[in-house]
């Protein structure tokens, strides 16, 4: 018992992690269609930025701070640069432009940062046990922050006059249009909350699993695996298909296989996509794109 | 529309440059052929060595551009195929001593049964969502290969030897490329083969429009599937020469970036074009190899991977100024970046078509009696959430008849007609289509049923000539499969045919001076009758015309109902669906109205015209006055 | 789509490339018989081959910066002999087949006189039949011993896995221990290991009683760390490279792991104490004499020629070496040692490394023969802990 509420407790974290990451491709994918193959790259680039910054002598917050900017201009400035050029912008052109920026994004880190891998400091280092259940104080972090990120964003989108226009965009940019955002504009800010979003989830979890120029493409994949879970366009979906991946790994980890742990993700996004392609929390098959 | 039609709709923007001209291509084939026969003699050294590479990987992508090009999808999960090809050859080689050739045979039988299996599944996807499964796909491959001890775990296998034929090794770079050359070429044939066939020809119309193409018989699924079976074929012939020539197999083999090297290689190279993948594979090699030394000493203690950079930044830009590729950069240098419309024969296209008797048109042997029930349709209904589009629809088509559904606005025609052609699946009922129950079935069952349709927004191959358009129209009268088409000569005669038939149409329509042109190219009237020729192409027993009318001159119109006059006297059922109820009223031997989704008449076109509740359905408003639906529509031309 | 009406132009021309290509052949086939050997003339190539990214990194990157230091030094002392010396480093990306590319392009189009590397175990195992097969030289700085058993052409600088299995089977045999959990790299440096440990305790009645695996680029290691915890071994053993080792060392103690815990040779470098953290406090690996340099006796024989390593690298890097950096340090020196005494025959090359005797490395003292290409004993490998963050020489050096 104390096992399974220990691995339960360890895929929660793990996946937070990956819930951050699916809201940042939700929220780009949701008004433009476009598939950022790059999300994973922010958390990446956050967490380096951060690891350097601190090296620096700056004290954590500040790191935290500078990181999260920096990553967010990174974002708006691939918004500007490769999405918003394009004419005739389709998913799966955006996969392929994306996966190009997220290619020269990897490579920039290496020569900026080097090959290592590295962690960032813990916001409060040290560890917890609750019941035989060790609980690193990071991990409580990782948890508080996934919960009112998720929460904040999913209040924007739902409550807010921007946030619904933004999700209009899609469907209807003439709706979107009347209350002031043009498509282009929804895109952009879009992008800065991706970007935001995903650079919160580097310094998060930057600590605990530690950051390297090539670890955003595991983390990217996962991400976007718990968006598909959550059908792609909810960002309630992207937040539950994130912990149940999280989960599902461990439990898989713990009790079947530790080499399993990623074909198991994978093998899971395979049949949602072919058997409820509107994500396994949607009603059914309602696949927008 | 429905979303499978619009996700292909999306996917045709993004395979550019389908009109590409025939001599231009030829160039760039005869350039690549001279440098390919070249380039172990004049290139240096440690180039050669990046050429094996490139021709290796050069395969892969040349399937992926296949599937890219021809099924219309993106595979994320190409190096999957690539690994269980190399991982089947580095088996049989080492582990049981299998000769090199008859190993790459089972190699891509293997392979090809595998993606099969995969196919079957993933294909019922489109778009983005088959590229994310496939990626899934490659990376499971790479998991299980790691987990897999038999297939030595993360170390993978190695010791694979050089290929030894009658006692010739081929271990040298210059060796090893001289073997590939005559594999790339057969590869690069074949391909181009297989585009130029009927199975490429009906792909083709399948990325312009899937519901059209489903309409004339094509089935998208099957070829689908057969399209991604030969592109993972093709993986793996590239994996079988990889084994050999590294001599190590190890799951990376199966992943992700080597995925997506063989994806940028092929868009680099420029989707749609058969040989592009060949030069994006040798572009990429060289961009690699080149930058590896470059950034360095650029950036000094820069190490590792870096020249990624290049690559990402490569992409990026294609995507953005260059979607397709430096094909598309060698025809912009060519200057034929699209064919001209001033080729000389195009004629004025107000110009009438030619008239022509008036005697029976497309008699066929085998074609029902003139009289016999063809279409049943028995209770069709069609709910939409909570609202009953059609309710309960009875219609009985015989052979030799024109048969008209009418009515206002939202009346539920063409959800009917949408359902009896397979575009929308029923809620309940029947439809039987020569004795044979079509409802809910793709809309190929129902052409191979004898039945096809036309469109009311049209929906022409945008990418096709006239003539190429009909040729579609062929697809069920002509058999030739993916094989066939590969190897050409076993075609060739059907071909032929083929082609002659086609032309004969065109010229019966009145399009032969345009046969040539692109459809797209022609003015809206015209484009209908390209719709029309192509669905007469099946030689149909029952025509599905929707709103044949709209948007045509009244010259056109008369022509158009002669025309339908005379494929009746051959003994052809037509159903339409038209607002023009002058037009259908002269035309139609009996007339089905729809009010608000229920039948509310069905008669001869004098017993609808008088009929109160027609009448009352047209103008909102009872009417006791005696007065005929035509008068409130214009004077009637009868 | 892809459209003309040439197929036939098309397949004519593709003939006529076919019998072009035939007849090149022929003509090519006869300069190419020689070209393997090396040169006598122009400069002395060594080659190098190093996980300098990928999970391998904090391997391959101070092994690069050793051989750099190492090159430059040579280079201002005039060459080999007079002649001119070429380093060509090439990054695998800790891959296998990244490995076997780099060494083909090495040894076919280079053609380097002698290869360094790999820097881990299972892109040395991908490059050695293509040094077998080409006759080259070649020297790996990886563990596994499996890289150099029955190997003709092939050498390796670290420790032997089976040297430090058998050092620390001693360790655990002095503190009474007879069970272990083991977790392990899911790569080729930790394949075999769990039979190692079982066959050389098996006197000692010592066994594996669990193994975990965890792939050199995991970063959760809750599951593996769970599962030891329940086989209540008496000690557990991580057996891995940085990162992964560090992150699984930190997982282990926070965790609440109490079990005392040992490592293996692969965490000789700075990078583990930074990822360990805290956590490392307490444990025991049997480590090269170059993280402990500080504190070994003055007799010690290898202690000069440390030190003076470690003086030269920290000079020019500005931070210290790693065990790592000792192994490229070793290769390089036993080939230029080579190149030295019996010039760029590979046959006279190979000859020379399997007669080395009492050459004074920074892991060890190596003496090699004809069946021991790895030349180092247990005594090569001294017990260390960490403690507030540094390598603690052990004063009881227990062994095997």
């Amino acid at each position: 018992m104390t096992d399974l509420l220990q691995l339960l407790f360890a895929g929660l974290s793990q996946g937070a992690i990956y819930a951050l990451i699916a809201i940042g491709f939700v929220a780009i994918f949701a008004v433009s269609g476009v598939i950022n193959l790059a999300q994973g790259e922010f958390a990446a680039l956050a967490g380096l930025v951060a690891i350097s910054a601190r090296a620096s002598g700056l004290p954590l917050p500040v790191a935290v701070v500078v990181a999260v900017a920096t990553v967010a201009v990174v974002a708006v400035v691939m918004e500007r640069l490769t999405i918003a050029p394009v004419k005739a912008m389709t998913t799966l052109v955006s996969l392929i432009l994306t996966l190009g920026v997220s290619t020269a994004l990897k490579a920039l880190m290496l020569l900026v940062y080097g090959p290592n891998a590295e962690g960032l400091e813990a916001i409060t280092p040290g560890i917890v046990t609750v019941a035989g259940v060790s609980i690193r104080y990071q991990d409580l972090w990782i948890l508080l922050v996934a919960a009112v990120v998720s929460a904040a964003v999913y209040w924007f989108y739902d409550r807010t006059v921007t946030g619904k226009a933004l999700r209009a965009c899609a469907e209807q940019p003439v709706a979107a249009r009347l209350v002031g955002i043009s498509l282009g504009r929804a895109s952009l800010i879009s992008f800065l909350i991706a970007g935001i979003v995903g650079a919160l989830a580097g310094v998060l979890s930057s600590p605990v699993y530690f950051t390297s120029w090539e670890s955003g493409l595991a983390l990217g994949l996962k991400g976007f695996v718990a968006a598909t879970l959550g059908g792609l366009v909810s960002i309630r979906g992207a937040v539950l298909g994130g912990f149940v991946l999280g989960v599902l790994e461990t439990l898989t980890a713990g009790y079947v296989s530790t080499g399993l742990r990623d074909a198991v993700a994978f093998l899971l996004l395979i049949v949602v996509l072919v058997v409820r392609p509107g994500g396994i929390f949607g009603r059914h098959a309602e696949a927008r794109v | 529309m429905t979303v499978d039609s619009e996700s292909v709709h999306r996917l045709s923007t993004e395979a550019p440059s389908r009109h590409r001209g025939r001599r231009g291509d030829l160039v760039s084939m005869l350039l690549l052929l001279v440098f390919l026969a070249a380039f172990p003699f004049v290139a240096p050294g440690s180039l050669v060595g990046v050429g094996v590479y490139a021709m290796i990987y050069a395969i892969a992508a040349l399937g992926l551009s296949l599937l890219m090009g021809l099924a219309g999808q993106v595979s994320l999960g190409q190096a999957g195929f690539f690994a269980i090809g190399a991982y089947t050859q580095a088996v049989l080689v080492t582990e049981y001593a299998v000769n090199a050739l008859l190993a790459s045979v089972v190699a891509v039988a293997v392979t090809m049964t595998a993606a099969l299996l995969v196919g079957l599944p993933l294909l019922r996807l489109r778009g983005h969502y088959l590229a994310l499964a496939t990626l899934g796909f490659g990376i499971i491959v790479a998991v299980l290969a790691t987990e897999s001890d038999f297939l030595g775990a993360t170390s993978g296998i190695f010791g694979i030897e050089k290929p030894d034929v009658n006692g010739r090794v081929y271990d040298s770079a210059t060796e090893y490329f001289l073997l590939l050359t005559p594999v790339v070429l057969v590869a690069l044939l074949l391909a181009r083969n297989i585009v130029e066939s009927r199975i490429g020809r009906a792909l083709s119309a399948v990325n312009d429009s899937e519901v059209a193409a489903e309409s004339l018989g094509v089935d998208t699924f099957r070829l689908r599937v057969q399209v991604f079976v030969l592109s993972a074929a093709y993986a793996s012939v590239a994996g079988t020469a990889f084994a050999h020539w590294i001599a190590v197999v190890n799951p990376n083999a199966a992943n992700f970036p080597l995925s997506v090297k063989f994806l940028l290689m092929a868009v680099l190279g420029g989707v749609g074009s058969v040989y592009g993948a060949v030069v994006g594979a040798f572009a990429v090699e060289g961009l690699d190899d080149g930058l590896r030394r470059l950034i360095p000493e650029l950036v000094p203690g820069a190490v590792g991977e870096v020249q990624l950079i290049g690559f990402g930044i490569a992409l990026t830009l294609i995507m953005i100024f260059l979607p397709g590729g430096l094909h598309q950069a060698f025809q912009l240098l060519v200057g034929r970046i699209r064919r001209g419309p001033s080729d000389g024969a195009a004629p004025d296209p107000g110009a009438p078509a030619r008239q022509v008797d008036g005697g029976p048109l497309l008699v066929r042997e085998g074609r029902p009696e003139p009289g016999t029930p063809l279409l049943v349709v028995e209770g069709l209904t069609k709910r939409f959430g909570g609202v009953v589009a059609v309710d309960s629809l009875d219609l009985t088509v015989h052979a030799g008849e024109i048969v008209a559904l009418i009515g206002p606005n939202g009346a539920g025609k063409t959800t009917a007609f949408n359902m009896i052609s397979g575009a929308v699946i029923p809620t309940s009922g029947t439809v039987t289509m020569s004795g044979k129950r079509v409802e809910g079935r793709k809309p190929h069952v129902i052409a191979m049923a004898g039945a096809t349709r036309t469109f009311q927004n049209l929906q022409i191959f945008t990418s096709s000539t006239v003539l190429g358009n009909v040729k579609v129209g062929r697809h069920l009268r002509s058999r030739a499969g993916l094989l066939r088409g590969a190897l050409v000569l076993p075609a060739r005669a059907e071909e032929r045919a083929l082609e002659r038939s086609a032309r004969d149409l065109v010229e019966l329509l009145g399009l032969g001076p345009d046969a040539d042109r692109l459809a797209v190219d022609l003015p809206f009237g015209r484009q209908r009758l390209v719709e029309i020729a192509r669905a007469l192409a099946l030689e149909p027993d029952l025509l599905l015309l929707d709103e044949p009318m709209a948007g045509l001159s009244g010259a056109e119109r008369s022509e158009l109902a002669l025309l339908l006059r005379r494929l009746r006297a051959g003994g052809m059922a037509i159903v339409l669906v038209e607002h023009d109820v002058e037009a259908v009223l002269a035309l139609a031997d009996r007339i089905a109205v729809l009010d608000d989704g229920v039948r509310i008449a069905l008669g001869t076109p004098a017993e609808v015209r008088r009929d109160p509740a027609v009448i009352s359905a047209y103008l909102g408003v009872e009417t006791d006055d005696g007065s005929e639906l035509a008068s409130v529509e214009g004077p009637s031309a009868s | 789509m892809f459209r003309t009406r040439s197929t036939r132009v098309a397949a004519l021309l593709a003939a006529g490339a076919l019998a072009l290509a035939g007849c090149a052949e022929s003509t090519e086939s006869d300069d190419a018989s020689g070209g393997a050997a090396a040169s006598d003339e122009g400069p002395i190539k060594i080659g190098a081959i190093l996980d300098i990214t990928g999970p391998g990194a904090s391997l391959g990157v101070p092994e690069r910066q050793t051989l750099e230091l190492l090159h430059e030094q040579l280079e201002a002392a005039g060459g080999i002999n007079g002649r001119e010396v070429e380093l060509l480093i090439e990054d695998n990306q800790s891959t296998e087949d990244g490995a076997a590319k780099a060494m083909s392009k090495l040894v076919n189009e280079e053609e380097v006189d002698i290869v360094l590397g790999a820097s881990r175990t299972g892109p040395s195992l991908a490059m050695r039949p293509l040094a077998e097969s080409s006759q080259t030289p070649m020297i790996s700085l990886a563990a596994n011993q499996a890289i150099v058993n029955g190997s003709e052409w092939v050498f390796k600088t670290a420790q032997n896995d089976r040297v430090v299995i058998e050092r620390m089977i001693g360790y655990m045999e002095q503190q009474g221990y007879t069970t272990i959990g083991l977790a392990r790299d899911a790569s080729g440096f930790g394949e075999g290991v769990q039979e190692m440990f079982d066959e050389i305790g098996s006197d000692a009645g010592i066994s594996v009683v669990a193994t975990e695996k965890f792939a050199p680029d995991a970063t959760d290691f809750t599951a593996q760390m769970v599962n030891l915890r329940n086989a209540a071994a008496d000690v557990n053993v991580i057996w891995g490279i940085p990162p992964a080792a560090g992150l699984a060392q930190k997982a282990y103690r926070q965790l609440g792991l109490e079990t005392p815990v040992m490592q293996s040779h692969g965490i000789g470098n700075q990078v583990f104490l930074d990822t360990a953290g805290a956590q490392a406090d307490g444990l025991v690996a049997p480590l090269g004499r170059l993280v402990v340099a500080d504190q070994l006796p003055d007799d010690d024989p290898q202690k000069e020629v440390i030190e003076a390593f470690i003086a030269d690298y920290t000079e020019k890097f500005d931070m210290s070496p790693s065990t790592f950096s000792g192994h490229a340090y070793d290769g390089w020196k036993l080939a230029v040692d080579a190149l030295e005494e019996v010039g760029t025959d590979p046959q006279a090359i190979r000859d020379h490394l399997e007669q080395v005797e009492g050459f004074v490395g920074i892991s060890g003292v190596f003496t090699m023969t004809p069946e021991d290409h790895s030349g180092l004993q247990a005594d090569a490998l001294q017990l260390v802990t960490v403690e507030n963050g540094k390598w603690k020489r052990l004063d009881d050096q227990a062994t095997g």
